[in-house]
């Protein structure tokens, strides 16, 4: 047996290479504003779930009649609104009813359109096909107007059941991008060569063809975090989402409509609204440092 | 009985063309060969691209279906059922892949990657599976500490020597190696060709080569195929090809080969040019109609050519 080894050339044994997430992660230190960003996201998140285990809905949401629209004092922090409610209380509630949503809502849409995605583009031909047509009848159907509708006729629903039914049209653009990343893969010699040795289609898909694509799941469905919350918010502040008993970033948004609350009353809606903004942003910032990162390119770490 | 037989196989691909996507004949890929090769020698397929003989051996494998013919590997036979239905037998077979950048999973390291087979096909503990996964580096003459390693940090040379690892992780019957060293540089080359020669030794490895270079062939064949647009054009052993060229195609093919002594130049270039004239004053009377190849003929009991009617 030959003991010549062809040795790396600069490399040391010891030396590891980067990780995927460790990519990730070096280039979300390396870009401050999507560092602070992240940070910034976590305390939110921390603090909106933290303080609403101490917080009573029912109590915060029921109306006090001799405390209507107070402005910030100790005892309500940021005044009440028309009905007497805390608007500290009721922004607490309604920042985790959102973020909730968009939680609830990416990991089902990203769960579904991997699946759909990585099925379709990996076998690619009638299977694709017949995936797709089924993706290109949901991309038709008119989605804001059956939220809509199903919302005015739905007397009572939740957190979950508004997810769910935010999940069910909102699927379809992850399950296109992973289909063509899918059938970009497919074709390399690395899946050919797994077949040749024995692997099955689904211990490829998982194990081989999935972790490939590890990273342009993690940017999307960040990405769509941020347009998941705005798209809950919108809802709730045209009418069509929670009602004020169930408070959300986008219910207090709406208390703007009243001229009079918007002009004297800004304890009521700016809140909500910077937050909205502050929340956008920052997950924007955080994703589009990790769509960076997964192009060496424009890496700045 | 030969080890492994290849009869009349043919794959067609078949093609829909136009707005109404009307039947257009099928791309013939592979149209008819003939192959059979012993245990412990090395077959040659030469050919240029799109001759098929990739699709040749990737139809020996599974990795692409097979139209019509047979494929018998120790009597049994492959063209039959589907991929999953003779794992058994397939395990016998291993293939090293062409470009040694997208055969290895750029997300998987080495451990991994050459432990793919044996997780499939065996049932080792994590200790053993580490244990055969550094024997085995080190008989492909790497280090057995690099495999945590991921395929990015090693040189082309070194991720096809990682493929060879993985394709006799098993220790197969036979392998196919498709241009195994064509996306190397000349001096590894020749590193990997030679290594996979000890390794057959080593192994007692039957090799289907796959390559467009005649130089490589004949350093490591005992038999020759010569393809040409999916047929046949001439088969033989090395000397019979090399020695005795029949057909105009193969004449050709061995003229283009370059002579390493500049002395010899204008003889092997004139040599050439009388070749290149015989080749297309001759053409059509070697091919059919549509360009194809003729039937092969006998020549000696190991040679066969695609010649014309003499007549």
């Amino acid at each position: 047996m030959r003991k010549t080894y062809a040795e790396v050339p600069g490399v040391s044994i010891g030396s590891r290479s980067p990780s995927s997430w460790n990519i990730l992660w070096r280039e979300l230190v390396r870009d401050r504003l999507a560092f602070v960003s992240l940070l910034f996201l976590g305390i939110v998140i921390l603090l909106v779930y933290g303080i609403s285990f101490v917080l009573d809905q029912e109590q915060i949401v029921s109306i006090d009649l001799f405390a209507l629209k107070k402005p910030p004092s100790a005892e309500h922090w940021l005044g009440t609104d028309y009905g007497g409610r805390d608007v500290f209380g009721q922004l607490i509630i309604g920042t985790r009813n959102s973020l909730s949503i968009g939680i609830i809502v990416t990991v089902l849409t990203g769960l579904i359109g991997v699946l759909i995605g990585l099925i379709s583009g990996y076998f690619g031909g009638t299977v694709d096909n017949i995936f797709m047509r089924f993706v290109d009848f949901f991309m038709i159907l008119p989605t804001l107007m059956i939220v809509i509708a199903f919302v005015t006729a739905v007397p009572k629903y939740n957190v979950v059941s508004f997810s769910l039914i935010m999940t069910a049209f909102l699927w379809m653009g992850i399950a296109r991008l992973i289909r063509s990343k899918a059938l970009q893969e497919r074709e390399l010699d690395y899946v050919q060569a797994s077949k040749t040795l024995g692997s099955s289609h689904l211990k490829i898909m998982i194990s081989q063809v999935l972790p490939n694509l590890s990273s342009i799941i993690i940017v999307t469905m960040t990405l769509n975090l941020a347009a998941n919350i705005g798209l809950e918010s919108g809802l709730s502040f045209l009418g069509f989402g929670f009602p004020e008993s169930t408070p959300s970033l986008g219910t207090l948004v709406s208390y703007a409509r009243d001229p009079q609350t918007l002009e004297s009353r800004w304890w009521i809606w700016l809140p909500a609204s910077v937050l909205i903004l502050v929340l956008m942003l920052c997950i924007n910032n955080v994703g589009q440092a990790l769509k960076r990162a997964t192009d060496a390119r424009q890496r700045k770490g | 009985m030969s080890f492994l037989e290849v009869k009349d196989l043919k794959v067609h691909f078949p093609s829909r063309g136009g707005i109404l996507s009307k039947k257009i004949p099928p791309v013939r890929a592979v149209d008819g060969i003939n192959l059979s090769i012993e245990e412990g020698q090395t077959y040659g397929l030469v050919g240029e691209s799109g001759s098929g003989k990739t699709t040749t051996g990737r139809a020996i494998i599974g990795l692409n279906a097979i139209t019509s013919g047979s494929v018998l590997f120790e009597g049994y036979d492959l063209a039959k059922g589907g991929r999953r239905s003779h794992l058994d037998v397939r395990r016998d077979i291993q293939m090293i892949f062409q470009d040694p950048y997208s055969s290895l999973n750029p997300k998987k390291r080495v451990l991994d990657i050459i432990a793919e087979p044996l997780r499939n096909f065996e049932r080792l503990s994590p200790m053993e599976e580490k244990l055969r996964v550094q024997q085995l580096l080190e008989q492909v003459g790497m280090s057995p500490e690099m495999i945590y390693k991921y395929p990015h940090e090693f040189s082309g040379g070194q991720r096809q020597r990682i493929g060879i690892a993985r394709a006799v992780a098993l220790k197969p019957k036979l392998v196919i190696a498709d241009e195994p060293v064509s996306a190397l540089d000349v001096s590894v080359q020749a590193q990997v060709l030679n290594f996979m020669k000890d390794i057959q030794q080593e192994m007692k490895l039957t090799y289907l080569l796959i390559s467009h270079d005649l130089g490589i062939i004949r350093h490591m064949c005992n038999h020759i195929g010569i393809m040409y647009k999916g047929r046949y054009v001439e088969q033989g052993t090395t000397a019979d090809i090399f020695g005795n060229p029949q057909h105009i195609y193969t004449k050709r093919l061995i003229t283009a080969i370059p002579n390493i002594d500049p002395l010899q130049r204008d003889k092997q270039h004139i040599y050439r040019e009388a070749v290149r004239e015989e080749y297309e004053r001759a053409h059509d009377s070697y091919f059919d109609n549509e360009g194809f190849a003729l039937p092969l003929k006998p020549i000696t009991k190991t040679h066969l050519a695609a010649l014309p009617e003499r007549g």
